[in-house]
């Protein structure tokens, strides 16, 4: 210890905000966690250990149909827009610059871009009419909607995965008698997997979290689960709620996780 | 302009040559600001079991020429036929050649054996034909061991031997290779060439080599076509290219040479006068007046003063190991090199800073154009 | 012969328009489509209960920065608009402060963990990302609120006699936003310094730099691209942010976002919802366009 090395990477304070930070960030979703386990209806006071609000949660009717719509809407959602997002993400990966290039990844990219308010305002005005022209007031428009804004999150990893992929290699399939189809279903697709089941995996799960578009769109009686939730924290809130999220979270988290892994796997 | 004289000498000893690859105007260019001008229509024949190599520095086309054979691009105008049977309505999976990608293109997701099969399996050929063919090639390129492990997990040089089955496993008429050792090291490379060279006399197909190593050209091919710009500069066997360079590019590419500047004295262009006034008698120069000689290092030699064609004073001499090489600053100003074998018995007459003579057989010196 | 590649390349535009088809129908139907129509709606004519009447009427536009007096017709400056674009601009910046200055120390660490670990770090910070914004947004809500933790352990332990107010203020939406959008700031900022040659830093010291120093004048120039990008990234969500300033404001401190549902609802006046709309969204667009430019031209220096 008599010789200590000057450390160029340091920074003074810089560690000290960093664990802050980190603990900012888990602080209150641990918490949540916590009291979602709190056998007293406080969400603060901790009374002691209890299945007590997961139990009521799933007695509760309104809960089991928004969760069971949520899962209808994520199942659909991410199942067409990882679909379209796969045949998108081949016609525009590994291509020369092509007309209306800009346009296109424009139209892909806008439900990144324009600000969430935005478009559920576009969709509640749209859908408005089409519901006065039509009558028909189902779990379309939720599908629909949920769909197009899928539709980046499972284009990106796809795209990537594509990039990645070497391009001889559809070649050398056809100097070898493959037709296009034949190459694409024996060497594209398999290598491909990967990033659609990745981009299918974050479709849903954005789908599974969105509130403000389903706010706006949603018909009377058609509350996914976060609008649910959202209704709730006007009323009372008990440990329930913390209940309905801590499940929610780890959805979400394991498909973080998974998704993390599947993208180093083989890449 | 050597093509026309070589083609009717292959027809002069009566023998039966088929052309397997035969490419006339051939044209591509790319669209851009500018245009760029990849290939500017060449003509080319190549012969049923030859080992043709199409050598040139990276951007002189010969990649796209076997892009164009292989189908993976469309040539901008002119024809390319395959034992007379046009080749450009078919796309690269209805065409009878293969490749040896210069990456090797092997299929990630594959074994060596899936991946040597894949060809026959695409053509649609029983299980039992495919297994067969499979054991047949893994023997040829001695793999057999490796049938099972995944292409990631074997070396280069045995992925180079993968590549190499998988494209002769269909028995293709045209085998096409692109640069396909230039990823190995020093010592593998030369292995592989002479199993190279090798598989091809057994096999009896066409191989069109595409490299920029003008050594592995000459050790391999029977006939190099040598290209820059887009166009073929000259085509001949090995010997032919290295000896007889067609021009100042080929001589320069191919190999080291001297360029010494000269001019025709005699109307027939058989005399020649060094800048040193001496006058020598060559075959025959291109043209009248100002020329160019090519002297390879190897052929010349030192001498006095007074005995060579050229005298100057030593410079450098460089140690090689096999070889020594002597760097002579010439009265006239140019630099030329000798190289000299190194053995047990060669000593070295002369020291940095002497009066030299340079000496060359006429015979070996090549007039070109200026 | 050239007809040749001519046909080919037709074919693969065909090819590749056919296989884009779906993905933009859509997207046009519930993406693009729907932002003209909103464009269209906010030249239109409010209805009585919603809606709108089909005549057309410049009122909407009007209306986002200027009233006139309920009285006496005289015009005015639009100060309940005003004063929320307002705030949203001061919170969305502060937001985007507060995430710098935490966000950048934090990027910082991950970037100078050994190679095998920052993986691990980095997971840390993309998990709560990925995660349920409303229930993050509620996790905090539940530590500041009155019979919230903080206040309940300020209280237990003799602290303070009443809770303090944290919820329902600026200060709590801030609070709200900083935690959901810092994850956007420390992706790039970490892409940015994990890029960044070390060796530079140590030639720093070795022209008698101090750290300080070195900070200010060799890593922050460096990374100033992720730094741009982190910013922009945080800026753009919150001054567009609903969720938050609804959980965290309680319909007390309205934001952008809030004043656009307003006109859907209470207020009856879709037109100016739209016109509002439309506003937040070219706000949006011209911070983007800036940051594209910037990034452009960073590039092209870069290369």
């Amino acid at each position: 210890m008599a010789d200590r090395a000057f450390d160029i990477r340091k920074q003074t304070g810089f560690t000290g905000i960093a664990i802050a930070c980190f603990v900012m960030l888990y602080m209150p979703i641990i918490l949540l966690v916590v009291y979602s386990f709190n056998a007293g209806t406080s969400i603060a006071i901790w009374e002691g250990f209890s299945w007590r609000w997961y139990t009521s949660a799933w007695a509760n009717e309104q809960v089991q149909e928004a969760t069971f719509r949520s899962l209808v809407i994520a199942v659909w959602a991410s199942g067409i827009s990882t679909t379209v997002a796969v045949l998108a993400a081949l016609a525009t990966t590994r291509t020369r610059k092509f007309k209306g290039q800009t346009t296109v990844f424009a139209m892909i990219n806008q439900p990144l871009m324009v600000p969430e308010i935005v478009t559920a305002v576009a969709l509640l005005i749209f859908f408005a009419m089409i519901k006065v022209a039509t009558g028909y007031t189902g779990l379309f428009y939720l599908i629909i909607a949920h769909s197009a804004f899928c539709i980046p999150f499972a284009y990106l990893p796809i795209r990537a995965r594509l990039q990645g992929m070497d391009l001889t290699l559809e070649q050398a399939a056809a100097d070898l008698y493959a037709t296009p189809f034949q190459a694409f279903r024996r060497i594209t697709l398999p290598q491909l997997w990967p990033g659609i089941l990745a981009g299918a995996m974050l479709a849903f799960v954005i789908s599974l979290d969105d509130v403000v578009i389903t706010e706006f769109v949603k018909s009377a009686g058609q509350d996914t689960l976060p609008t649910y939730m959202l209704g709730q924290l006007r009323r009372v809130v008990t440990p329930e709620i913390n209940a309905i999220s801590t499940a929610l979270l780890g959805i979400s988290v394991t498909m973080v996780i998974a998704f993390t892994l599947l993208s180093k796997f083989r890449n | 302009m050597r093509l026309l004289p070589r083609r009717a000498s292959l027809s002069i000893g009566g023998w039966c040559v088929t052309t397997a690859i035969s490419a006339r105007n051939l044209r591509k260019t790319y669209p851009g600001q500018p245009p760029v001008h990849a290939l500017g229509g060449i003509d080319l024949d190549i012969l049923d079991n030859e080992f043709f190599t199409l050598l040139g520095p990276s951007g002189c086309g010969k990649t796209t020429i076997l892009r164009l054979i292989a189908g993976f691009e469309h040539p901008t105008s002119g024809t390319l036929e395959m034992f007379g049977t046009s080749l450009l309505d078919a796309p690269p999976h209805k065409r009878q050649i293969n490749t040896v990608f210069q990456n090797y293109a092997l299929f990630p997701h594959m074994t060596v054996a899936q991946n040597i099969g894949f060809g026959l399996e695409m053509l649609g050929r029983p299980r039992a034909e495919i297994n067969a063919a499979v054991e047949e090639m893994m023997a040829l390129v001695q793999m057999t061991q490796m049938a099972d492990r995944q292409t990631s997990q074997i070396s280069g040089g045995q992925q180079q031997r993968v590549a190499l089955a998988r494209a002769l496993a269909p028995k293709p008429k045209v085998l096409l290779l692109d640069e396909p050792l230039s990823a190995l090291d020093f010592k593998l490379r030369k292995a592989m060439q002479l199993e190279l060279k090798r598989l091809q006399t057994e096999t009896g197909i066409t191989f069109i080599f595409v490299t920029h190593d003008q050594e592995e050209a000459l050790t391999m091919s029977d006939r190099i076509a040598v290209m820059s710009d887009g166009a073929i500069r000259q085509i001949g066997g090995p010997r032919d290219i290295y000896d007889h360079p067609s021009d100042r590019f080929v001589a320069d590419f191919i190999g080291d040479t001297n360029f010494l500047s000269a001019e025709t004295v005699s109307a027939d262009g058989t005399t020649i006068r060094l800048s040193s006034g001496k006058e020598i008698t060559v075959s025959g120069a291109p043209v009248q007046g100002k020329v160019s000689l090519a002297v390879r290092p190897e052929y010349a030699r030192l001498t006095t003063e007074e005995a060579g064609l050229l005298s100057g004073t030593l410079g450098e001499v460089v140690y090689f190991g096999t070889d020594t090489h002597f760097h002579v600053a010439l009265d006239d100003g140019t630099a030329f090199v000798l190289r000299q074998q190194n053995g047990p018995d060669v000593t070295v007459a002369f020291a940095t800073g002497d009066r030299v003579g340079v000496h060359f057989p006429p015979a070996t010196a090549q007039v070109l154009r200026d | 012969m050239s007809d040749l590649s001519q046909v080919l390349e037709r074919k693969a535009t065909r090819r590749r328009w056919l296989l884009l088809t779906p993905a933009l129908v859509i997207l046009v139907f519930a993406a693009s489509g729907p932002l003209l129509i909103t464009l269209v709606y906010s030249f239109l004519t409010p209805g009585d209960y919603g809606g709108v009447v089909w005549t057309f009427s410049g009122e909407a536009w009007f209306n986002v920065v200027f009233q006139r007096d309920i009285f006496d017709e005289t015009l005015g400056w639009s100060d309940a608009h005003l004063s929320i674009f307002w705030r949203s601009i001061k919170l969305s910046l502060m937001t985007t402060l507060a995430c710098l200055i935490f966000g950048f120390p934090t990027a910082y660490f991950i970037a100078t963990r050994p190679k095998k670990q920052r993986d691990f770090w980095m997971l840390l910070i993309i998990i709560p990302f990925w995660t349920n914004l409303l229930i993050r947004t509620f996790a905090v809500l539940e530590l500041i609120r009155n019979e919230g933790t903080i206040n309940t352990i300020l209280l237990g332990i003799g602290v303070i006699d009443e809770p303090i107010q944290m919820l329902f203020t600026e200060f709590s939406i801030i609070l709200g936003m900083f935690y959901v959008y810092l994850p956007l700031m420390v992706l790039p900022v970490y892409a940015s310094l994990e890029r960044l040659d070390f060796n530079l830093v140590e030639a720093g010291y070795d022209l008698y730099a101090t750290r300080l120093r070195v900070l200010r004048r060799v890593i922050l120039p460096l990374v100033k691209p992720g730094v741009i990008a982190g910013s922009i990234l945080v800026f753009v969500p919150s001054l567009g942010a609903y969720v938050t300033p609804r959980v965290m404001g309680g319909g007390n401190q309205l934001m952008i976002g809030n004043l656009i549902e307003l006109q859907f609802g209470q207020g009856r006046n879709w037109p100016l919802g739209a016109a509002l709309s439309i506003t937040l969204l070219a706000i949006v667009m011209v911070a983007l366009l800036a940051y594209v430019r910037a990034a452009g031209n960073e590039e092209v220096r870069h290369g």
